[in-house]
């Protein structure tokens, strides 16, 4: 029996070596037939958990009436531009106080303050001053994705060794391409770390807002879905939410972190 | 004659622990010729690392002067060549693209830079090793990629600052000895640091021993070349040099 048992293990390993796809599928099996079969055995009446099947149903539906859609594309929208403007002001801001003692001294203490403020506890006075709109969830995921980069980066160039610099400049590079050159490069290990930590808050930061003032996105959908008495709709949200953090982490910040810190040896696997 | 030459080098900085001001080097005087290898050896603490940072333009000097080719350092530039302790190799870039470093920082074009840094990378037995990130090679091979690296760069001088310290006992063997053959066949000008008297006299044609942020003394090494250990292990006048710096620098 055990022999057999490592034997099927065995073909496993195997396959998923050769599909990786396979290996992030198949551990979700056994959770969806937990699921299935506490939900068939009527445990819980199924208003208040829906099985599998249903969920599905209602995926089905959403996506022919064009909602589920609209909805995701919204939410992945704002998450992109909030993100871009993250990162746009975060590594240039990091690199600033990383490298420059004066701008460490002046602005690490409010860096520290802000941060601890945290996204949602903005949000009050920031419907005041823009209103429910996208101008309000931006800030909020902009306030959210630049902290983690900030830090990450700072801690990033700060750690680059002094000896990588000296090596640079007296192989004859200016101070300037020191910057593209040594310190980007040196640091983009743990840029990467503080963006995956952003748009992992900004995402949850996305959906609060979207439920407290959107009127369109998954965040949204739950939350309007609570008011109609739906669970169905509010667990498929929810399921959503998490298969897109895992699609954004396993296909665009994990094959960064493969192709650049791990290469280099600069992260262990 | 692109000559290196200190006069009355001085270094004292405030500690603020202390709350004294501690001389690290003391009036040192020193000329390095054109295509000559000098070594300076002491022990730990003796201020060797800070001279060879003062002349890389590192830190700065309180005291005296450097003169390269007689135009005064100021700050670290592409004339001097440094090769680090800790190698100091850019993880991000291939072993071909850290030695093509220095002749990009130039502006020299890509595919003359590459020929440049495959010589080079031939010279040190590192061919096999070009599109390797420095993370996947032993000690031993990135350090010679650090020596490379730095004379494909053509400097004036270069500077070695215990390069072979942190690689083990037989490695670092076949580095000295590969270090004479490049010597020999390059002569660059070479102002190296070290701790381990064998190999400041093993490598070099003039020893300077320093103690306390003063030179003891200069001897001159009149060992034939090529030098190899197979040879010099049991060679009476490289045991008597040996003696001899060992003496200096432990009396000191």
């Amino acid at each position: 029996m055990k022999s057999f048992l490592l034997k099927i293990w065995g073909h496993y390993v195997r396959l998923t070596a050769r599909w990786p796809s396979i290996g992030s599928i198949v551990p979700f099996i056994p959770l969806i037939a937990a699921w299935w079969i506490v939900t068939a055995l009527q445990i819980f009446p199924s208003v208040f958990l829906p099985g599998p099947v249903e969920v599905a149903r209602s995926f089905g539906n959403l996506v022919y009436t064009g909602v589920l859609p609209e909805y995701l594309q919204d939410s992945m929208v704002r998450l992109a531009v909030g993100t871009f403007w993250g990162i746009a002001l975060g590594i240039p801001l990091g690199i600033l106080v990383g490298l420059s003692p004066r701008a460490h001294t002046a602005l690490w203490p409010p860096l520290l303050f802000f941060q601890a403020i945290g996204d949602i506890a903005w949000l009050p006075i920031l419907v005041i001053w823009f209103g429910y709109g996208l101008t309000t969830m931006t800030v909020i995921i902009v306030y959210t994705v630049i902290f983690p980069v900030v830090l990450n980066t700072v801690l990033g160039v700060r750690s680059i060794p002094i000896n990588m610099h000296r090596a640079a400049l007296s192989l004859g590079a200016s101070r300037a391409r020191l910057l593209w050159e040594v310190v980007l490069p040196g640091a983009l290990p743990n840029i990467i770390t503080g963006l995956r930590n952003g748009l992992g808050y900004g995402w949850r930061a996305l959906i609060a807002t979207e439920i407290i003032v959107g009127t369109s996105g998954i965040g949204f959908l739950m939350f309007d879905a609570r008011r109609a008495g739906s669970v169905v709709e509010i667990l498929l949200g929810m399921i959503i939410l998490g298969i897109l953090w895992y699609i954004v982490d396993g296909w665009i910040l994990a094959p960064i972190e493969r192709a650049t810190g791990q290469r280099w040896g600069l992260v262990t696997r | 004659m692109k000559n290196l030459v200190i006069r009355n080098l001085s270094k004292t900085y405030f500690d603020i622990y202390a709350g004294t001001n501690v001389t690290a080097v003391h009036n040192v005087s020193l000329n390095v010729q054109q295509g000559e290898f000098v070594s300076i050896v002491g022990p730990s603490g003796c201020g060797k690392t800070t001279i060879l940072n003062m002349i890389a333009g590192f830190i700065p000097h309180t005291g005296g002067e450097i003169l390269l080719d007689g135009r005064p350092v100021n700050g670290p530039g592409p004339d001097r060549g440094v090769v680090f302790q800790s190698f100091a190799l850019f993880p991000w870039r291939t072993v071909l693209e850290n030695v093509a470093f220095g002749p990009k920082m130039r502006g020299v074009g890509k595919c003359q830079r590459e020929k440049i840094a495959h010589e080079y990378l031939a010279l040190a037995k590192l061919t096999e090793a070009a599109g390797r990130y420095p993370a996947e090679l032993s000690g031993g091979m990135q350090q010679r990629v650090g020596v490379v690296r730095a004379l494909a760069n053509e400097p004036d001088v270069l500077l070695m600052d215990e390069p072979f310290a942190s690689v083990d006992a037989q490695t670092r063997m076949t580095l000295q000895e590969e270090l004479t053959r490049i010597w020999q066949e390059k002569r660059p000008t070479v102002l190296f640091i070290t701790h381990d008297v064998a190999e400041a006299v093993f490598l070099a044609n003039r020893v300077v021993a320093l103690s306390k942020g003063r030179v003891l003394e200069e001897i001159e090494v009149d060992l034939p070349r090529p030098r190899s250990w197979e040879e010099l292990n049991d060679d009476a006048r490289f045991k008597e040099l040996t003696g001899r710096v060992l003496q200096l620098v432990r009396s000191a």
